[in-house]
């Protein structure tokens, strides 16, 4: 049974500065990369009308700071942050540079903190996504993690999808994006009753093997 | 999320204060006595009510207040005295009217029906004339109508046997009208007693998080009550959210100043009284929303003493409107266009002192200064050069300031790449100016373009500084705060000089603990509470006091929000520090109240607010916003200034010696 209701799905976009973040939400919803964009300050917010399964949604994408700073700042007047930005998230995506080592080390300080912050429900099978980004950069000659460590990484965090992309030259975003999506509505619980192969397939990606791409 | 040691009690003794002069008020003079041959009947007359057009004592404008009762409707009525007889003030001294009869029919009420005021305002300043403010359900004020005689309270108590009246919930001030969402409260003035008529509170009231609920006050018991059920006692959840007399609820006060300058301000007002209008209605919804609640506020009738003492306010009051006769009450000044260089030389003395800072100050406030004058007077602002320094100390400055620069910067620049790779921290630094430099106003001309040299001149400004404030280092931001530096100054060393002394002022925006920024927000969030308690209160319920829509307005002072020359504009007008040197939290409560109709009849969350609020840049039309700034700022005065904790960045830090970015740790670049 789809549903016409036009639902609202809420993704998280986390990692180091200068990974390219607001380079891939822009070639995603624009389909161009320019060299222009402007360092995010404080949160950038796009939103893009998708349609998965032959319904409609409305997809919510939040790049956002990392917030634990702000919040052991301990001033009581302000509620924690955390609770504003990442209520309702429906999917955290993971970013990091494959020509940077330490935006690939973070991405276990950025995944801890979306869990400490937003604290789902079940922790262990919140969806995540993982993309190494700028993967066009000489060639591919100043990469310094390699794939298969990424999806080690992946692998060992109860296999998050893993994609690489360009957010320059439009590598593999469209279809990051669509596992995004669809990933973040599997984490809808409302809809799960009426979509009962959607179940099935949450079940079923998790005990496949780490492999590259969206397994749904 | 204690607010309650944010609010003193002092108006609670305020408010027992007017309570007492409630009790000991005489009743008797005014009401009830006078009659009318006329089929219908006074039922209240007042002489000596008048209206103030303007700030000039000549034009005001006296009369009498009368309610008419007509079968079952009563009518509003006020009627100016003929001209020759307003030119004598308040005390019977004669002035030199210039009221037209013209202008006091402009102003005449004829008859309006008391079912279509939506509510009043009253006013009782211990010093000064009493006076209310008649807002009509069409979202239409009269200007205020001042009470020479005083006698507002019993105006209100004789209005309300004849009208359904209740408090505003809100605002104990305000007296709500014809305010039927409540069944119970429909009932019980179907019954038509006088007096007392519990009023259901709003929905703050109840969350255990609202810092109000907890204050209990006591409330006399009701004398006049013929069921004997009324309560006796409630909350009264708004009484903290006042602040001292006279500025108490300036988000009223507000209203009230701009209702006063009508004749100057037409369209400005109107704008506000319709906003005003929508706020009732927003509190209606919220009342009705919770018709359930059931503490009560109680309206009491004022006991009526048969000494009726004359209150001593009305004795002491003076013609001079000690509160509003400021002439900066008109709506924000006209701009003016920019300071000019025939201007400055006649500003300066001729060994280059600046002879009256403040003026100058003024000067660049309303109107800016040309941008080939920048250069020069940018660092006057900015601290680089003292105001009373002369050409000749300030090119000596230069040149030790030159080479001063030089030498910080030699020490980065000697640093080697084998030295580099063994220096994690620096590489790390460098590698995210490099990052954020390319990607700051690429699209001015002055930044375009690959290997451009302004662009490295970024760069190496930015990392020189990281060693000059080691411990701050570089953050994000600091690019776009240098870009228009660099593009006034076209010199690196100037530039970084003019960069240091801004830094001095915004560099707690960028502490790692976030103070600098937390403690803006929260003072801007105390502005919003102060200028516009509905939409204070919008935020609170939508759980958006944090107000981090707002982080990247305050971070880089609107770079991102307006076009570059707009940007130059606003932040010089911004570093005179003329009316307050935290003039941009005006201009964000400005920018807020600018779209507080959409943000509250949109109900936006927080996630909605951020991204429309993230939207506004480049729509925002900064001319506008100046001038209401300037009138938020003004109006809110003392109140406003008190909002601010000291310390609150850009005022310079209280303890300079201690270790300003001490709490870095080794993550920060
Ligand atoms: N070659 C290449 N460059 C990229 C790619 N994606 C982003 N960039 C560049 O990397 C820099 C940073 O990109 P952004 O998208 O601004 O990075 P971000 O993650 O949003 O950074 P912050 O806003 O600082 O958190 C910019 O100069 C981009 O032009 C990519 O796929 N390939
Ligand atoms: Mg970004």
């Amino acid at each position: 049974m789809a549903s016409r209701r036009r639902m609202l799905l809420k993704v998280i976009i986390l990692g180091d500065s200068g990974v390219g973040k607001t380079s891939l939400m822009n070639q995603y919803v624009n389909k161009k990369f320019s060299n222009q964009y402007k360092a995010t300050i404080g949160a950038d917010f796009l939103t893009k009308e998708i349609q998965v399964e032959d319904r409609l949604f409305t997809l919510q994408m939040l790049i956002l700071p990392f917030l634990q700073i702000w919040d052991t700042a301990g001033q009581e007047r302000f509620q924690s942050l955390g609770v504003a930005f990442y209520r309702g998230a429906d999917c955290c995506v993971l970013v990091y540079d494959v020509n940077v080592v330490k935006s690939f080390d973070n991405l276990n300080n950025w995944r801890e903190e979306f869990l400490i912050q937003a604290s789902p429900s079940d922790p262990e099978n919140f969806p995540f996504v993982v993309l190494g980004n700028k993967i066009d950069v000489d060639g591919g000659n100043s990469r310094v993690v390699s794939e298969k460590k990424a999806k080690a990484w992946c692998a060992s965090k109860g296999n998050i999808p893993y994609f690489e992309t360009s957010a320059k030259e439009g590598i593999n975003v469209e279809a990051a994006f669509e596992c995004i999506a669809k990933n973040a509505l599997k984490n809808e619980p409302e809809e799960e009753i009426y979509l009962p192969d959607t179940v099935d397939m949450a079940g079923s990606s998790r005990l496949q093997s780490s492999s590259s791409g969206c397994e749904c | 999320m204690h607010e309650t040691e944010q609010h003193d009690l002092s108006d609670d003794a305020d408010y027992a204060a007017s309570q007492h002069q409630e009790s000991t008020s005489n009743l008797s003079c005014d009401s009830g006595q006078a009659t009318d041959p006329t089929e219908s009947e006074v039922v209240y007359s007042k002489e000596n009510v008048a209206i103030h057009p303007s700030q000039y004592a000549s034009e005001r404008i006296s009369g009498r207040l009368r309610i008419v009762k007509q079968g079952s409707s009563s009518f509003l009525s006020w009627i100016p005295y003929k001209a020759a007889s307003n030119a004598a003030d308040s005390l019977g001294r004669s002035l030199n009217s210039s009221v037209s009869d013209k202008d006091i029919n402009l102003y005449t009420i004829k008859a309006v029906s008391l079912s279509d005021i939506c509510s009043i305002r009253r006013h009782i300043p211990t010093l000064g004339w009493q006076y209310i403010i008649v807002v009509l359900s069409s979202g239409l004020a009269y200007p205020p109508l001042f009470f020479y005689n005083g006698g507002v309270r019993e105006f209100l108590a004789t209005l309300r046997h004849h009208v359904f009246i209740v408090r505003s919930a809100d605002d104990t001030n305000v007296f709500l009208l014809n305010d039927f969402q409540d069944p119970l409260q429909k009932s019980l003035s179907s019954l038509e007693l006088p007096g007392v008529i519990p009023v259901a509170k709003g929905a703050s009231l109840h969350n255990s998080s609202d810092p109000g609920s907890s204050i209990v006050d006591s409330v006399r018991v009701n004398s006049v009550t013929s069921s004997g059920t009324s309560s006796v006692s409630g909350y009264r959840g708004r009484l903290k959210q006042k602040s001292h007399d006279p500025a108490h609820d300036l988000s009223i006060q507000v209203l009230e100043k701009f209702s006063l300058v009508t004749k100057f301000a037409r369209e400005a007002t109107s704008q506000i009284i319709r906003e005003f209008q929508d706020t009732h209605e927003l509190l209606y919804e919220k009342k009705q929303k919770n018709s359930a609640a059931l503490p009560s506020v109680t309206i009491s009738q004022p006991d009526v003493k048969p000494n009726g003492t004359q209150r001593k306010e009305d004795l002491v009051e003076t013609p001079d409107m000690l509160e509003f006769d400021k002439p900066s009450l008109v709506w924000g000044k006209q701009r003016q266009p920019p300071l000019t260089h025939e201007e400055w030389e006649t500003l300066v003395d001729s060994e280059g002192r600046v002879m009256d800072s403040k003026d100058l100050r003024k000067r660049i406030f309303y109107g800016g200064v040309e941008h080939n004058l920048r250069k020069e007077v940018w660092k006057f602002l900015l601290g680089f050069y003292e105001y009373d320094s002369t050409y000749a100390e300030r090119e000596y400055l230069e040149s030790m300031r030159k080479s001063e620069y030089e030498t910080i910067k030699s020490q980065w620049k000697s640093i080697s790449e084998v030295q580099a790779k063994r220096f994690t921290k620096f590489r790390e630094r460098r590698g995210l100016i490099e990052k954020d430099v390319v990607r700051t106003d690429r699209s001015i001309p002055y930044y375009e373009g690959d290997d451009n040299l302004h662009v490295t001149a970024l760069h190496d400004i930015l990392l020189t500084y990281s060693f000059y404030n080691f411990d701050l280092g570089y953050c994000q931001g600091m690019s776009d705060l240098l870009s228009p530096i660099l593009f006034v100054m076209r010199d690196e060393s100037e530039a970084f000089w003019s960069f240091v002394a801004l830094m001095e002022r915004l560099g707690p925006n960028f502490n790692r603990d976030q103070n600098g920024m937390h403690s803006q927000l929260f003072a801007l969030s105390k502005l919003v509470e102060l200028l516009d308690h509905p939409l204070h209160n919008y935020f609170r319920q939508a759980d958006c006091l944090n107000y981090f829509f707002c982080f990247r307005w305050i971070l880089i002072q609107f770079k991102r929000e307006f076009e570059y020359d707009k940007v130059m504009h606003l932040w010089e007008v911004l570093w005179t520090h003329y009316l307050s040197e935290h003039f941009h939290l005006y201009i964000c409560v400005a920018v807020l109240k600018r779209h507080r109709m959409k943000i509250m009849g949109e109900q936006m969350d927080f996630d909605t607010l951020l991204k429309f609020i993230n939207e506004l840049s480049g729509e925002i039309n900064l001319d506008a916003v100046l001038r209401d700034a300037e009138a938020l700022c003004v109006c809110a005065g003392e109140s406003g200034a008190a909002c601010i904790p000291p310390g609150t960045p850009p005022s310079l830090p209280l303890d300079l010696d201690a270790g300003l970015y001490a709490q870095q740790d080794d993550e920060v670049l």
